[in-house]
């Protein structure tokens, strides 16, 4: 499904992906994790251009993604990416949040735009909210409206960069839930997380970033019980 | 103290009532009001159109906004004046309310651009970013998501810019625009009282600039309730 090879970005001096290369392949769930400052949202990023690799190659199911810099746009509607900081429209209600790429960028009607957001946001538990703006919603509904704002536009893939790092402990969970009924659901996803629980319970593989690069790739089990590298171990052992 | 008491009401109906002096005063206040609306209206415009040049940078175009806005800058407001006027403008037939208007919004252009562009770098840039993700066009996130929010921070901010003007353009008696300073300096010359005139002057503009100033504290309030 998403191919990424040899993987290089520097801001300036600063060199902050190394050469990262992995594979997604449909319907997996792969978890990022890794110290603050190891290129994980980076890597993020780059999977959608937000940010523009030096060098390497993504593909997705097999189109180059750098080969059609021009179809972009296009390009990002099939990856729906999810922030640390939600990034809500401020100036929109949850169900305009929602409406906004299928009704601008897909060219949908209104009303089809509409209803596809109130089905949305009563798929992550907001039915009572869609015509809320953001700043009356708490940090766990704000971000469940974000996810429906992504999965708004048919993504194949969802990106998510440290969904519930920004949360108060109490709405974690509903945050996670929904995700977790995405990964039910078939969704192929790519989840930096700090959340070691759920990265366990959700994840297909792990991978550990460590500066610059992949340091190691395992499955949850493999990679909380006996990670193979000194790092990795002695990460694990400051977050668990 | 009856003698101070004579002498005010005096010197008021000395430099007010008599000849319908107050007439001239709310003439001149018109005419600084004509003259401020029009300015931001220019104001607005130019400083929209070199805004967006700066800020989608098509080649050629950023250095002439760019000079433009550090000329404006560099030099004071009433020497660009006189020269439109004399040397510009002072041939053609337009109203003089008009040439000191052209005058100021070129002069105002200038700050308004800075201020929609301060505006819209004031939205946080995962804004741009998540509409992006979206896939939507860079014209599109500008907008749907980056220049809604922006008015809000640009609105209340030109208010301000209005009240710069009003007190700017206290100047225009240089083309011979008879303004609400231009009113006061005249009702000076006729009945030789050196301030009474302009201490009447200045409570006229204070009174204007503090409305303004109330309705800029009140529309930035609303604005920043509904975000
Ligand atoms: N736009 C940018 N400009 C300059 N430096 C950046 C930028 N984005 C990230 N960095 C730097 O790159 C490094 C990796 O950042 P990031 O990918 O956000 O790491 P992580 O998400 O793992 O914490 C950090 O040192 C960060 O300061
Ligand atoms: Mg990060």
């Amino acid at each position: 499904m998403i191919d990424v090879i040899d993987l290089y970005k520097s801001f300036g001096e600063l060199e902050v992906l190394r050469g990262v290369s992995t594979h997604v392949g449909r319907s997996q769930v792969v978890c990022v994790i890794g110290a603050s400052g190891s290129g994980k949202s980076t890597f993020l990023r780059c999977l959608n251009l937000l940010e523009i690799p030096d060098r390497g190659r993504i593909t997705i199911d097999g189109v180059e993604l750098m080969e059609h810099r021009k179809q972009i746009n296009k390009l990002r509607r099939k990856m729906g990416m999810v922030f640390q900081q939600f990034n809500l429209f401020p100036n929109m209600t949850a169900r305009s949040n929602v409406a906004l790429g299928p009704s601008q960028a897909l060219g949908m009607s209104r009303a089809d735009a509409s209803a596809r957001a109130e089905a949305l946001l009563s798929k992550v538990g907001l039915a009572d909210k869609v015509d809320e703006f953001p700043n009356r919603l708490s940090g766990g509904q704000k971000q469940r409206v974000a996810i429906a704002r992504a999965l708004a536009m048919g993504p194949d893939i969802m990106l998510f960069d440290e969904p519930t790092s920004a949360l108060d402990p109490e709405m974690v969970g509903e945050v996670l839930q929904v995700i977790k009924q995405l990964a039910q659901d078939g969704m192929t996803m790519i989840i930096v997380t700090h959340e070691m629980g759920f990265a366990r319970e959700v994840a297909d593989r792990v991978l550990f970033m460590d500066q610059g690069v992949i340091a190691e790739d395992a499955p949850p089990e493999r990679i909380f019980r006996s990670p193979e590298k000194e790092r990795t171990r002695e990460f694990l052992s400051k977050v668990l | 103290m009856e003698g101070v008491l004579y002498e005010l009401t005096n010197s008021l109906y000395i430099n007010l009532i008599r000849e319908e002096r107050y007439l001239m005063l709310i003439r001149g206040l018109r005419v600084t009001l004509e003259v401020t609306l029009y300015s931001v209206l220019l104001g607005v415009i130019i400083g929209l159109i070199t805004a967006v040049i700066r800020i989608t940078e098509p080649k050629g175009l950023v250095r002439l906004a760019t000079a433009y806005v550090e000329v404006v800058r560099g030099t004071p407001v009433v020497v660009q004046m006189v020269i439109i006027y004399y040397a510009i403008l002072g041939g053609s037939n337009l109203p003089k309310v008009l040439i000191a208007s052209i005058a100021f919004g070129i002069n105002s252009g200038a700050y308004v651009s800075e201020l929609i562009r301060a505006g819209i770098q004031a939205v946080p840039r995962g804004q741009m970013e998540a509409a992006r993700s979206l896939g939507l066009t860079w014209t599109q996130a500008m907008r749907f998501v980056i220049v809604p929010q922006a008015i809000k921070n640009i609105l209340p901010a030109l208010v301000n810019e209005a009240i710069v003007l009003i007190k700017e353009t206290a100047v225009v008696g240089y083309i011979a625009l008879d303004d609400l300073t231009r009113a006061g300096n005249i009702i000076r010359g006729r009945t030789f009282d050196a301030y009474t005139p302009f201490l009447l002057v200045a409570l006229v503009y204070l009174y204007t600039t503090t409305t303004l100033s109330i309705f800029a504290g009140k529309l930035e309030r609303r604005l920043r309730e509904s975000d």
